[in-house]
């Protein structure tokens, strides 16, 4: 228990600020329709430090942070300017314009200093796990500066649409995507910055009311994101982008129980799961028919699920000749771990193993892998032909269940 | 600026004249993966050779993505050689692209440098469970244990004979004064890390059984479990406790691994980091395959005396 503790509280803390400052911008660059503009910024900055490291600064220096900062500023620049341009091009397709060409341009740099690539790779893909306090406190200090800005000017910033407040609002924005991109990464900064935002706006219309419902949804689903990746051992990251997805997904569900004939929406929900489910059905009956040794992911999952659904069209030969070789692939694959276990341990216990030893461990290694193969190749190709075998009788099954499952009016087509 | 103009001429023809030397020698030109195979080439080949490596030291072999330029020095090649395992994947394509035949797979002039080599960690086909590689046909980085050079050298000098039989006494030759060289080195670098016999080390990434086999270095466990993938915070979790528990006091880092996440689990586990180079040219001081190692050697050292 202190372990998880002791290892999500700082990342939960840095998670907070940034669901903080993020749910703000995002509702301000969802309602300028500038969606990906956070990924441009975040590129800019990363060409900055690139061309600060191609000159001969060091990562963490001063000159560097000056470099990305003077890189987002121009692009501030041009941000501000990409709303007027846009007449006939929609302005996102000049915002992506500026992120691939940034993007293509580092890489150009970084191939004339090969040491730059994984320099290049820590600018946009930071690890929200392993940041600490120190962390948190800079980007406190800095989001509260930002913050405050931005609450001063808020009725010059949003009135106004003039050339100098677009520049401000794309500046200050690039200051904390560029900080956040490092601390979280692009992926999980993006979710931080349209997930929540999306939701407030789905669900109230005054900014109080959007930041608050952001606000609220975004730390949950953070220490949501952040248990699930301790409890079933994922990459943090991409475990808290995808529960952002899943509390989209969930307001999504809500928000026509919310706002709508409760009745109706409910009648509806059924009538489109069933159709889902039937269409499925149908599609594994065709795929099933069609080309009964490919693999059948509904059939595949099931199996996986409750492996005792082979026995019901394995015949006993085939259950055996199943059984045995996933007897011996196990077997096989036991014997090796232990060659591997004790070439290991012998590596400091005891006496060395010699190279005659070590080259004959190895080549042993080698075939139990092969044999382990063999075993494999067995009981796809039993499954396979056992499947061949009920190709048409299962198949009509499955679309019997399909029909069934879609929602017809069946009553009516027989009376 | 009359002199400096007679300055430029005479360092091009200087420079040019260098080149043709060269030439008039006939060097076969070898093409190498990495930049620990063209040291071994250069060992052996002497000044018969002009050997090349496509990927550039400080990148990562396993990630590299090749240039159009690669192609042409394979045109050029002479003699190809790689270092198998499944460790240069994309070089088959690019072998596919230069179109030569001689030096494709089963070529006389294509050297796999991992044939005769005993792999460690073989796992057929499946990926073993948090040993950091997908590799089914073991794992790759071989050339860590200085004792397997004998046999690296042996298949290149083979291959040489091969290309150019008139040298053939030369290249072994080569070979042994190497090798000769090589072995007192070991014996120099099984002595520096005597001390460090069975004390509980963590790597980023998996790339050291044969170097720990080779100097009974007890390598506990690694940061990252599959190669790209970010640790998860129960892995980590473990792994502080387990480094907690066995005292280890040491992180190996190589120089294309992010900083942030070993500086991490080092600060958490009160280790100290030592970035060792697993290609030549990696770090300062690297220039050869056996300097690689009297750098390496020293860096570990180092780490373990600031514990």
């Amino acid at each position: 228990m202190t372990d998880i503790v002791q290892f999500l509280w700082p990342p939960f803390l840095v998670a907070i600020c940034l669901v903080g400052i993020h749910t703000y911008f995002g509702i301000q660059v969802l309602a300028r329709k500038v969606i990906f503009v956070d990924l441009a910024l975040a590129q800019i900055a990363a060409l900055g430090a690139t061309t600060s490291f191609m000159l001969g600064h060091s990562a963490q220096s001063a000159a560097t942070y000056g470099y990305s900062l003077a890189f987002t500023l121009l692009a501030a620049v041009l941000l501000a300017y990409t709303r007027a341009w846009a007449t006939r091009v929609p302005q996102e397709a000049l915002i992506g314009v500026i992120y691939v060409v940034a993007a293509a341009a580092a890489i150009l740099l970084i191939d004339q200093a090969p040491q730059g690539a994984e320099h290049l790779k820590q600018i946009l893909t930071g690890n929200i796990l392993t940041s600490g306090y120190s962390e948190a406190t800079i980007i406190v200090a800095l989001y509260t500066v930002v913050g405050l800005l931005h609450w001063l000017l808020r009725h010059w910033l949003n009135a106004a649409k003039s050339l100098i407040a677009e520049f401000v609002f794309y500046a200050t924005f690039g200051v904390v995507v560029t900080s956040s991109v490092a601390i979280a990464g692009v992926l999980l900064v993006f979710s931080f910055l349209i997930i929540p935002a999306s939701i407030g706006v789905m669900f109230a219309s005054s900014l109080a009311r959007q930041l608050v419902i952001g606000w609220t949804v975004g730390i949950i689903t953070s220490a949501a994101g952040l248990v699930a990746s301790f409890v079933f051992d994922l990459p943090t990251g991409a475990a808290m982008v995808c529960a952002f997805g899943g509390a989209l997904i969930i307001a999504g569900v809500i928000y026509p129980f919310l706002w709508g004939d409760r009745q109706r929406v409910i009648r509806a929900a059924i009538a489109s799961a069933r159709w889902i489910i039937a269409a499925v059905l149908a599609g594994s009956a065709v795929q099933f028919a069609a080309v009964p040794r490919a693999d059948q992911p509904l059939l595949d999952a099931a199996e996986y699920a409750v492996p005792a659904l082979r026995t019901l069209y394995f015949t006993r030969t085939e259950e055996t000749t199943f059984a045995d070789a996933s007897e011996y692939a196990e077997r096989y694959r036991i014997e090796a771990e232990r060659l591997n276990d004790l070439e290991k341990q012998r590596r400091t216990d005891g006496e060395a193993l010699d190279d005659v030893s070590v080259a004959r461990i190895s080549s042993y290694l080698k075939s139990y892998g092969e044999m382990r193969k063999g075993e494999q190749f067995v009981q796809g190709e039993v499954r396979a032909r056992a499947r061949e075998r009920m190709r048409w009788s299962l198949s009509l099954g499955l679309l019997v269940l399909a029909l069934l499952s879609a929602p017809l009016a069946w009553r009516r087509l027989f009376t | 600026m009359v002199l400096r103009i007679a300055l430029i001429a005479a360092w091009f023809a200087g420079a040019y004249g260098f080149e043709s030397l060269g030439f008039a020698q006939e060097r076969i030109p070898v093409v190498t993966t990495t930049t620990v195979l063209r040291s071994l080439v250069e060992a052996v080949g002497g000044d018969h050779i002009a050997a090349v490596s496509l990927v550039p030291a400080q990148i990562d072999a396993e990630e590299y993505q090749p240039k159009p330029q690669d192609v042409l020095r394979l045109r050029n090649a002479r003699l190809f050689v790689r270092v198998g395992l499944d460790y240069d994947l994309w070089a088959d394509r690019l072998l596919a692209q230069a179109g030569r035949a001689d030096i494709s797979r089963g070529g006389p002039a294509y050297v796999d440098a991992s044939f005769a080599i005993a792999a460690l960690e073989l796992r057929g086909m499946s990926v073993g469970p948090g040993d950091g590689h997908a590799h089914g046909s073991g794992n790759p980085h071989y050339w860590l244990d200085p004792k397997n050079a004998e046999i690296i050298t042996g298949t290149i000098v083979e291959a040489l004979m091969r290309l150019d039989p008139a040298n053939a006494e030369r290249f072994e030759a080569n070979r042994l004064a190497y090798l000769a060289h090589l072995n007192t080195k070991l014996a120099e670098w099984d002595t520096k890390l005597a001390s460090l016999k069975a004390v509980p080390i963590v790597a980023y990434h998996n790339s050291w059984p044969y170097f720990a086999r080779r100097f009974r270095l007890d390598f506990i466990g690694f940061i990252e479990t599959k190669p790209g993938v970010p640790p998860s915070p129960s892995h980590l979790a473990e792994l502080v406790q387990t480094m907690r528990a066995r005292g280890a006091c040491i992180v190996v880092r190589e120089p294309h691994e992010p900083e942030r996440d070993v500086a991490f689990v080092a600060n958490k586990a009160k280790a100290s980091i030592a970035t060792l180079a697993t290609s030549v040219g990696a770090l300062p001081h690297t220039g050869d395959y056996i300097s690689m190692f009297d750098t390496n050697v020293d860096a570990l050292r180092a780490a373990a005396a600031m514990r």
